[in-house]
């Protein structure tokens, strides 16, 4: 363990000494065969769109952040498990997707046990408006937050293939292998949420 | 193109993925139907939106704090790496147990071939496949006489046989004839 603290220990470099040409299939291929560096530049690659992924499902930064580390430990742990039939990147993003879905029945779980020892009082909450204000920037910002709350309401099978299009701008096809469902599923899936999301944006604006 | 088919057809004709022949229907139906280039439009709006949405970066100790996770289990992490290594796609426990399964099967079979063989094999193929011993060799004796043996054998056999053999009785034949 000594070995892997001393290869890890440049984790907060930002650079690293592991060439840009390396495609993530052939840095998962080092990292299996023992290079560590490998692994400290796929998680630089990979943190920041993980973060921004799982942040869509579960709203809280530090969660998502918590939920990748946990991402990026498993893929240290796993690297073995990795074959190269499948991209690199649509695996991560199905251990990511994952963790998120346990994340959230954990989440729910604890709501459904706090709202059963509550009384009936306390029960009766309403979620914070959010409320348009002026200025082009503030608009916009407005406009985000509505979007990111629609997408937030959004059915699980929806919302998973929305951010995955919308926000990560993924193909199709990777898609279709992260979410392990038909390629013209995937294309239906997209279009309908797409739909849900105008209805529902409607009627908040 | 009825309402159905042409919200079907929204998400690829902004992605610009629609034939020819069905996109000419798809601006039929929008010049026919106000309302629905205004859900067009909103769509493309929203899906503009969505890739704006500010992109979050990790904190500063991100990576620090994920190496403290590494460090603070070694010994299981450890363990787990070098026991999740697979051979040909099987666990190094489930490898060994083919393998060992393997290694078993092929000693049954031999024995059994080997066995098989022993029984089908002659006297003669017998003699035939034991190594020839040389005359220093005191198997060699033994070797003719048993070759000599076999050979007596067979000749009692082929003389055996032909006192064994039932004669024809060609009695009845020559009665007839005579007759």
């Amino acid at each position: 363990m000594k070995q892997i603290s001393s290869n890890l220990s440049d984790m907060s470099l930002d650079k690293q000494e592991i060439p840009f040409v390396y495609t993530d299939e052939q840095l998962i291929a080092r990292f299996q065969a023992g290079d560590e560096r490998a692994y400290v530049e796929l998680v630089n690659r990979f943190r920041d769109r993980l973060i921004n992924f799982v942040f869509q499902f579960l709203g809280d930064r530090e969660q998502a952040e918590d939920v990748v580390q946990d991402t990026m430990l498993k893929l240290f742990e796993k690297k073995h498990y990795y074959r190269e039939i499948a991209k690199f990147s649509t695996w991560i993003y199905t251990i990511a997707r994952n963790l998120a879905n346990t994340e959230l029945r954990k989440r729910k779980r604890r709501k459904t046990t706090l709202l059963s020892h509550m009384t009936r009082d306390e029960r009766e909450y309403e979620l914070p408006a959010i409320q348009p204000e002026t200025g082009q920037e503030v608009q916009t910002e407005f406009a985000e937050k509505l979007i990111q709350k629609a997408i937030h309401d959004l059915p699980e099978h929806f919302k998973t293939v929305v951010i995955l299009r919308d926000i990560q701008e993924l193909s199709y096809d990777d898609i279709s292998s992260i979410v392990g469902v038909p390629l013209g599923t995937v294309k239906s899936r997209i279009n309908r949420a797409r739909l849900q999301l105008q209805a529902d944006l409607k009627d908040l604006r | 193109m009825n309402r159905y088919q042409f919200e079907d057809l929204i998400s690829e004709y902004i992605e610009n993925e629609l034939s020819l022949s069905k996109r000419k229907q798809f601006e039929i139906y929008l010049d026919e139907n106000p309302d629905a280039g205004d859900l067009v439009e909103s769509v493309r709006m929203n899906m503009t939106t969505m890739k704006h949405i500010p992109k979050i970066k990790a904190s500063p100790d991100f990576n620090e704090r994920l190496l403290a996770k590494i460090k603070a289990k070694p010994a299981s992490l450890q363990r787990e790496s070098s026991s999740q290594r697979t051979y040909f796609g099987f666990s190094p426990i489930h490898a060994s147990m083919m393998s060992g399964l393997l290694i078993a099967f092929v000693f049954v079979s031999m024995q059994l071939f080997s066995s098989e063989e022993n029984t089908a094999t002659s006297h003669s193929q017998y003699l035939a496949n034991d190594p020839v011993p040389s005359l220093s060799n005191p198997s060699l004796q033994n070797a003719k006489q048993a070759s000599a043996d076999f050979a007596d054998v067979q000749e009692d056999s082929s003389s055996d046989d032909t006192q064994n053999k039932p004669q024809k009785d060609f009695s009845k034949q020559m009665h007839f004839v005579n007759d």
